[in-house]
This record gives C-alpha cells, sequence and structure tokens, in this order.
C-alpha cells in the first residue's frame, strides 16, 4: 500500500517537473509557433489553400503542381487525339489511292468531271 | 485568384502550343529521302525516282504506304499501278481529292446498274465533247460561243 501510494507521488513528480520547460526547449517552441504563424498569415485566406498546401507548393517556375497536372493532362490527351485523327485520315487516303492505282478504268476517267454524272444516269434507266 | 487565373492562362496556351507542335510534327516529322527507302521499296516505287524531292513528306509516307501493300497486289494490279504511279504522282492535290471523290461516288452505283466500267468509260469517251461536257454539273460554265 505505501508502496503504491510512493510510486505514484513519483509519477507525479517526474511529470511536474517535465511539464515544466525552462529557458531554450520554450524558447525554441515560440519561436516553431511564431514562424508557422507567419506563414499562415502569408497565405491568402481560402479552405482550398490548406488542403492543397503539399502539391501547391511544389512546382516548376512559379507554376503548382495543381496547374501543371491537369494542363499537361490535357495537352497530352489532345496531341494523341489529333496524332490519331491525322493517322486515320492518312490511312484513307491510301486505301482510296491504292484502289484507284488498280482500278480497271484509268485515272482519267475519275478525274472527268462528266462520267460520274453520266454513268448514274444511265443507271438510274 | 487573379494571379492564379492569369498563370493558369498562360500556362495553358503554351501547352497548347506545344501540343500543336507534337502533334503537326509526329506524322510527317521524317521526309525520308530516296536513298533512305529500302531496296525493294525504291524498285517498286521507281517511276517516282526522278520527282522524290519535290513530292512533300506526307505523300512519301503515302507512297511508302503504297509500296508495302505492293506485294500483296495481283500483277494485273501491280502492272496498273507502275504504269500509273507517275501520273497520279504529278496532279495537284486538288485534282486527286477529286478523283477519290468520283471514285467514291461511282463504286456506290450497284454493279448490276453501272455494267461494266471499262465499256462504260470507252462508250463515254466516244460521244461528242458537247454531250459529254452537258453531263458534267454546271460548276465552271464554258466560255459562251460568240
Amino acid at each position: 500500500m505505501d508502496n503504491e501510494l510512493q510510486f505514484a507521488h513519483r509519477v507525479r513528480q517526474l511529470l511536474s517537473e517535465n511539464a515544466r520547460f525552462g529557458g531554450p526547449v520554450a524558447e525554441r517552441l515560440r519561436a516553431a509557433r511564431n514562424a508557422a504563424l507567419e506563414r499562415r498569415k502569408a497565405e491568402p485566406a481560402g479552405g482550398h489553400v490548406v488542403v492543397g498546401n503539399v502539391a501547391g507548393r511544389m512546382g516548376v517556375g512559379g507554376l503548382s503542381l495543381r496547374v501543371i497536372v491537369p494542363v499537361v493532362a490535357l495537352v497530352v490527351a489532345f496531341a494523341a487525339t489529333y496524332t490519331w485523327e491525322q493517322k486515320q485520315r492518312a490511312a484513307e487516303v491510301e486505301e482510296l489511292d491504292a484502289l484507284l492505282l488498280t482500278s480497271d478504268l484509268p485515272i482519267d476517267a475519275y478525274l472527268d468531271r462528266g462520267f460520274e454524272a453520266w454513268l448514274k444516269k444511265r443507271a438510274a434507266f | 485568384m487573379a494571379e492564379k487565373t492569369r498563370r493558369f492562362l498562360i500556362a495553358a496556351a503554351f501547352a497548347l502550343l506545344a501540343a500543336a507542335g507534337i502533334a503537326h510534327g509526329a506524322p510527317s516529322g521524317k521526309r525520308p529521302a530516296w536513298a533512305e527507302l529500302s531496296a525493294a521499296h525504291q524498285q517498286i516505287l521507281a517511276p517516282l525516282k526522278e520527282t522524290w524531292e519535290q513530292i512533300v513528306p506526307e505523300r512519301r509516307h503515302n507512297w511508302i504506304g503504297l509500296a508495302k501493300r505492293y506485294p500483296k497486289m495481283q500483277p494485273k494490279e501491280q502492272e496498273r499501278m507502275q504504269r500509273r504511279m507517275e501520273h497520279w504522282a504529278k496532279l495537284t492535290p486538288e485534282q486527286r481529292k477529286q478523283a477519290r471523290e468520283n471514285y467514291r461516288r461511282i463504286s456506290k452505283v450497284p454493279p448490276d446498274k453501272r455494267g461494266d466500267l471499262k465499256q462504260q468509260w470507252s462508250e463515254y469517251q466516244s460521244l461528242p465533247p458537247q454531250e459529254r461536257q452537258g453531263a458534267a454539273p454546271p460548276k465552271s460554265k464554258p466560255a459562251p460561243a460568240k
């Protein structure tokens, strides 16, 4: 019983001693707190800024990643679509050229402005 | 906030320019010289050898694509392609476009109605010029006779 009391007393004493920070430790804590507060004030108000802090701080040439990442994604998507469309178009042209160059009819028949209309008129009868 | 918008717009503008550059350069970035073609392709495209340097990169890629199809063609088709290459390459882009368009239209006419195309073509050619012109859509009228 005595032992327990003595132990509790000792624990209380140790906790109290460590709770009282003296000199340099208190000074460092205060400085850190002030620095944090300063930094917080320098940022524009608004909740989203706090949320995006980590990504917002990293970046290239003054642009934050939150701007760069979506823009780059957009650009890549745009370029890919454009390239794909160009390729499709080129493939279509190539297909038609192959047919034209090997067709039963000479190229002149396809260059003639009247033949196609004449042929259609005849086919209608 | 205004600063952020401004930055975003600048970034977007740069990025779009870059994308346009990439996309534009991708398909026709290389312009293979005649010497860079494989021996097989050189042989197939031989009729174009003299004019190859005047052909724009996009068309060069088109010809290389056609050369790749060549081995799969029938001998008769190969012979036709060899004969027509030079003529086809000399046409203006507009003429080629028109010819492709006409090809598409003609192939839409059902075969049982259009009959033998070769026969139709020679029949059409034997028509007097006026009758042939009369069939053409009145886009550019011939100069009125005085």
